[in-house]
């Protein structure tokens, strides 16, 4: 989320997309899916959480839950800055594991019409934790960083937004199991849509 | 609020039923082959050996075991090659071959005749199978029926007569598995040395690997392999090699970890230069690469 509701104003969308990966001959972004709920409790801070039905499909319930804050807004300009602090949280049915991610997003988002449609810049980092991986091997990945930009196109009851992300660009993404698309033999970019029902 | 509840309710049910997995991907198995080729087979392989490496017609045996997990109702009818002379089996040196997740047999075939050239041609024996939905072999691959079908041929060259101390088991890749399983926890025999090529760690590293952080492998997979913990049980020496170049499977992450946690005193290490995930042997080069294995197992 990038631009606070209104005060009162409730959405749900639904979210497709991920990192871009070779798969089968060609190069497909990985089919992450998420249903995401949203309300302002102010003209500056909503409140939003989501599931991830991806996830869910492999038996892992999934949420990230969070708040958008506009912390700068200039009106004749029309641009505004805003931070997220997300929690997501994670626990599979299978051997019952708990994972918890803090996140922090910061985006800048320029409106395009007053109130209207939007594009923005901005960047996700998510936090590990944990200190060890598997087999008590250090952790070097602490903090994945994701720059992004996107476009959200307002509507009167819609909204339909177009996000890229290159996620880990400081990550080399070879040798890897996974055939992620990156840059320059680093990270992956990732691509998403949205589409989103306001009342 | 009602609706709320209901919604709640729907997505912890839909959650705690669903079953998707991503086991099967680490099997790339193709079982619509009608024959085995061997040194006719054109179809993609790593490398392909000269016509010095030639194997007898007369020493290559091409036949099918009954594999059972335990608990299975019925058995699987696997298939097997043995290079060498079967009644030779019960003073000869064996080498159990644990393919790779590619395919078949055919694709592996370069690598068995090269195997069987340590110390000379056809000094050693080699056995190598085709796990269960790989190649001609019946059913689908699934973790416990790769042990089951090792162990399956690991108790056909017990029946002709070979012992534990003569077996030498070999694993490469997905392969490196029931090389570490059943050589940690014996079943028919129990390998006297364990040689690993490009070896996989366990599910674990896969998942984290992929994802970069630390994501419990249970999020994706049910799979168990876990050689990293179960190399820590096996005392037996080792002889390791891995690519450093391997693209796939990480040295550091995959290789490395393993050949670590080794449980005995005695193991060698072969990081070899260049060699991306099938090319060891041909980058170590195949002369090396068959000394150093000989002087191994003659140890």
């Amino acid at each position: 989320m990038v631009r606070p509701l209104e005060k009162g104003q409730k959405v749900v969308s639904a979210h497709l997309g991920g990192p871009l990966i070779g798969f089968a001959g060609t190069t497909i972004p990985i089919p992450f899916t998420t249903v995401h709920y949203a309300q302002g409790l102010s003209n500056k801070t909503s409140v939003f959480g989501s599931v991830h039905t991806t996830a869910m499909l492999f038996g892992v319930f999934q949420t990230d839950i969070g708040a958008c804050q506009q912390v700068y807004y200039n009106d004749s300009l029309r641009l505004g800055f805003s931070v997220n602090p997300v929690l997501n949280l994670a626990f599979d049915k299978w051997e019952k594991k708990f994972k918890c991610w803090p996140q922090l997003d910061v985006n800048a988002y320029w409106e395009i019409k007053p109130k209207k449609s939007f594009v923005y810049i901005g960047v996700e980092n998510w936090f590990e934790l944990a200190g060890k991986k598997a087999h008590d091997v250090k952790q070097t990945n602490r903090w994945i960083v994701a720059p992004q930009l996107g476009y959200t196109y307002v509507r009167k009851k819609w909204n339909y937004g177009f996000e890229t992300k290159f996620i880990a660009p400081n990550l080399k993404n070879l040798p890897n199991a996974v055939d992620y698309r990156g840059i320059g033999g680093k990270g992956a970019l990732g691509v998403y849509l949205s589409f989103t029902r306001k009342f | 609020m009602k609706k709320f509840t209901h919604s709640i309710f729907i997505v912890i049910v839909i959650a705690l039923s669903s079953c998707m997995r991503l086991d099967s991907n680490l099997y790339n198995n193709d079982n619509t082959i009608t024959s085995y080729q061997l040194d006719n087979y054109t179809g993609e392989q790593d490398f392909i050996l000269d016509a010095t490496y030639k194997i007898p017609d007369s020493l290559i045996h091409h036949f099918t075991l009954n594999s059972l997990i335990p608990g299975e109702s019925s058995a699987k009818k696997i298939h097997a090659i043995y290079l060498g002379s079967i009644s030779k089996i019960a003073t000869d040196t064996v080498i159990m071959y644990c393919h790779g997740n590619k395919w078949h047999m055919d694709f592996y075939w370069q690598r068995a005749k090269l195997m069987a050239h340590i110390a000379g041609k056809n000094h050693y024996g080699v056995m190598m199978i085709d796990y269960r939905g790989f190649g001609m072999s019946e059913g689908e691959p699934t973790e416990d029926g790769m042990y089951a079908d090792v162990d399956a041929a690991l108790q056909w060259l017990r029946l002709n007569g070979l012992s534990s101390q003569r077996l030498m088991i070999y694993g490469f890749s997905l392969g490196s598995a029931p090389a570490c399983e059943l050589t940690a926890n014996p079943r028919s025999l129990t390998p006297s040395k364990i040689i690993l090529e490009a070896n996989f760690a366990s599910a674990a590293v896969m998942v984290q690997d992929g994802s970069q952080i630390s994501m419990p492998a249970s999020y994706f997979t049910n799979l168990k392999i876990d050689n990293a913990e179960e190399i820590k049980k096996i005392t037996q020496p080792l002889f390791w090699m891995h690519g450093k170049n391997d693209l796939f499977l990480n040295i550091e992450t995959h290789g490395q970890v393993v050949y670590n946690n080794h449980g005995g005193t005695y193991k060698e290490a072969h990081e070899i230069e260049g060699a991306d995930h099938g090319e060891v042997p041909e980058k170590y080069g195949f002369d090396n690469y068959l000394r150093d294995l000989e002087v191994f197992i003659k140890k």
